[in-house]
């Protein structure tokens, strides 16, 4: 390495300088930038006033949009946990929101069906009892299906996972009980006073409900994040090895990680049977499982608020935008005044072919920004391969190491200035 | 799914003519398991897109006899041309998409954390299916059979001309990629970068073009069964690559991952089970995928290395 030459070293202390009282800057009271405003929990509480507006904003099909995106958020949340989190890819993770759907409606409908085809009548329970019941069955069914591949590499734990998604939809249409490929419908909640949940013309009752689960969560996995428990997670994800020798319970630590995301995934189960009362073991295919995973990849894994975006951006387009788009495409000036099309464009159905445009999504995304949309800071640099080298010892250092890391400001961006310069230095240490 | 010529007597002979199917989709869940083992032995990775590369080898021989307008059985010059044809088309498509998904979705992330490959390679598959399903839509098409329908009789037991046809190419092919691994400088650059990829390189292993290779084999294989498939089954589907894959996959795991005798073996020994499965299980064929699911959950909780495969640390 060359000396540096004094031009070069009179803008390293050019560039120091500015550093400083840039940090300074930071720190000033009263003179906090518009980044600080628009983080952490300032935020949440801007985004939860414009969710609250909805019902008063939009009309009643807008809103009933607003509760299947609410679900959705749930099961990316959830899904966070396990693949964000603790870095294990669930394929399958439809089976529990099959599971608690499942719960919701055979335990509020009254009926079942015998193997003879009769029917048969048995208790029904309330909403308000279902609600935990599907969330703790499906917790355990998470648990019992990590429960054997624990010992083994992740690849083996997609697998395992995605069969179990084919498989829990093939109990439902095959046991007796649950009526088979007809399904079985689910009691709404139940009317608290004068609020009803259960009348189509004003779902707003239910949203709100909804609304206040999803909050719950949110502020769950955030804390879970910060936890010993997350810190676990993030230290396995990282390094398995690394993390068990220094002292991580790793059968606990992905047994929670598996069982508190299927948790999750059971109470939007619960939460979209007590909504659409009626529901078929055709509606749980693994389309679901992937469209929930493609919603955790694009908003960012790992990211809380980028998961909510994935699902809320991939629900629009879901619901609202493809059918524009079709219309569009279909009505423009490509169909000729007789209907024939004149472009390629105008033969495709993009309705049929969303689930193609999903897996452009999914592979465009890992390829191109693994991050996500709003990207957790250390899953970035492990997704590029910094700081993640298999001989990672920073299992002691994670929160540390995290802060020095913004506070550094060694984020790559100013790579000319000697601050950055040293601070990957000492990563590159540290790791 | 499969079309089971039943023996019409009972007991022993119905137990031996479900053996003998079992052996003929066993034959086809190795060749399809092989492609599995062989990825995952040299680059440690599930291709989950590879039932689906497994699957367009259907839809793609499927079009071509429609286009070349076959509806029904062929004989002499014309049924082996046209035999040739499909394994040769379905062969080219199969490893052609196998190595294209390598080269665009996974050599980019080779260094990459672990998720990313993988997460990529479900993408892969499901824009797989879903190509198709846009393709040739969601039903059911029957592929015609052209392959002429005499069997042999032993006993109560009776063989197809076409098991005999499918079990003995597939066990040539089998012989074949054994001898390339064990005897040809591929075979030896594969071997070597399945153990160490670093040394490989440093030995002068060309690691980049080994891993095309193997993609190219393994899809090769599959594509070869793609064919197999269509005459056997004779009806193509889009999710049939996911559901094939699965089993195909747990047959891989059941021999032992990486490892080519074990893929084979496990294979035939998965066919089997499936085949007596659906006999012996009341309502077995609604379960029959339950229970492979079963079994993969069983091997790896009881011997995650597989039958033929060793216990080896994780790489630190």
């Amino acid at each position: 390495m060359s000396l540096p030459t004094s031009g070069q070293r009179q803008s390293w202390r050019a560039a120091a300088q500015t550093q400083i009282t840039s940090t300074l800057d930071n720190t000033k009271i009263g003179q906090k930038n518009l980044r600080w405003y628009l983080t952490g929990w300032r935020m949440g509480i801007f985004w939860l006033v414009i969710a609250a507006l909805v019902p008063w904003v939009l009309d009643t099909s807008l809103q009933v949009t607003a509760i299947t995106i609410c679900i959705y958020v749930m099961l990316a949340l959830g899904l966070n946990i396990v693949v964000g989190y603790a870095g294990l890819l669930d394929l399958g993770y439809v089976a529990f929101f099959v599971i608690g759907a499942y719960t919701m409606a055979a335990g509020s409908f009254g009926f079942i069906q015998l193997a003879n085809g009769d029917t048969k009548a048995v208790p029904s329970f309330p909403f308000w009892i279902l609600l935990p019941a599907g969330a703790i069955l499906a917790g355990f069914f998470g648990a019992l299906l990590g429960a054997p591949t624990l010992r083994l590499r992740g690849d083996y734990l997609a697998i395992v996972t995605l069969g179990f998604g084919e498989i829990v939809p093939i109990v439902f249409n095959n046991v007796p009980y649950f009526f088979g490929p007809v399904g079985i419908s689910a009691q709404p909640p139940n009317d608290i006073g004068p609020i009803s949940f259960s009348d189509p013309s004003f779902p707003a009752p239910f949203y709100y409900l909804t609304l206040l689960i999803v909050v719950l969560i949110i502020l769950a996995v955030l804390s879970l994040r910060g936890s010993s428990l997350g810190r676990a997670w993030v230290a396995i994800r990282e390094d398995e090895t690394a993390a068990a020798s220094s002292g991580v319970n790793l059968v606990r630590t992905k047994l929670l990680a598996f069982g508190l995301g299927a948790t999750v995934g059971g109470i939007g189960g619960v939460m979209n049977a007590a909504f659409t009362t009626s529901i078929t073991p055709k509606d749980f295919s693994f389309n679901i499982s992937i469209t929930i995973l493609i919603m955790v990849v694009l908003g960012g894994l790992g990211s809380v608020p980028g998961v909510i975006l994935g699902a809320i951006l991939l629900r629009f387009f879901d619901v609202y935008l493809l059918g524009q788009v079709n219309d569009a495409v279909h009505n423009s000036v490509l169909v000729a005044g007789n209907g024939a099309p004149l472009h390629f464009l105008a033969g495709v159905d993009f309705n049929t072919s969303k689930y193609l445009i999903y897996g452009l999504i999914l592979v465009g995304m890992i390829l191109v920004r693994p991050q996500g949309l709003i990207p957790d800071k250390r899953r970035t640099r492990e997704l590029h391969g910094v700081g993640a080298a298999p001989e990672s010892l920073s299992i002691v250092g994670i929160v540390a190491e995290e802060e020095a890391g913004v506070a550094v400001g060694g984020e790559g961006s100013e790579d000319e200035t000697a601050f950055s310069g040293a601070g990957s230095d000492a990563q590159g240490r540290e790791d | 799914m499969h079309m089971l010529t039943l023996a019409d007597t009972a007991g022993i002979g119905i137990f031996f003519q479900q053996i003998e199917n079992g052996i003929t989709l066993g034959a086809m869940y190795a060749l399809v398991a092989l492609g599995y083992t062989l990825v995952y032995g040299i680059i440690e990775l599930i291709n989950f897109a590879h039932g689906d590369v497994f699957m367009w080898s259907t839809l793609v021989t499927l079009v071509v006899v429609q286009a070349l307008g076959i509806t029904g059985t062929l004989t002499g010059m014309a049924l082996i041309g046209v035999l040739l044809l499909l394994i040769v088309i379905g062969v080219a498509v199969s490893a052609g998409l196998n190595v294209t998904i390598e080269r665009l979705a996974y050599k980019p992330l080779r260094r990459a954390p672990r998720l990313a490959p993988l997460i990529a390679a479900i993408g892969a598959s499901f824009i797989l299916e879903n190509a198709a399903q846009l393709w040739r839509g969601s039903s059911f098409v029957a592929f015609p059979a052209i392959f002429p329908p005499g069997k042999i009789s032993i006993g109560s037991l009776s063989i197809n001309y076409l098991d005999i046809f499918i079990v003995a190419l597939a066990v040539a092919l089998m012989i074949g990629l054994d001898r390339v691994i064990r005897l040809t400088r591929l075979g030896r650059a594969m071997r070597a970068t399945a153990q160490d990829p670093e040394a490989a390189s440093l030995m002068g292993v060309n690691i980049d073009r080994t891993i095309v290779y193997t993609f190219l084999i393994g899809g090769a294989l599959a594509g070869a069964t793609g064919v197999f498939y269509n005459l056997y089954i004779g009806q193509v589907w889009f999710l049939t690559g996911f559901q094939l894959g699965l089993i195909a996959f747990t047959a891989a795991v059941l021999g032992g991952i990486g490892n080519v005798n074990g893929a084979v073996l496990g294979g035939f020994l998965i066919g089997i089970i499936n085949s007596l499965a659906i006999q012996y299980i009341p309502s077995g064929f609604q379960w029959s995928n339950a229970i492979v699911f079963a079994i993969l959950v069983l091997i790896l909780v009881f011997r995650p290395s597989g039958l033929l495969g060793q216990r080896v640390p994780d790489k630190v």
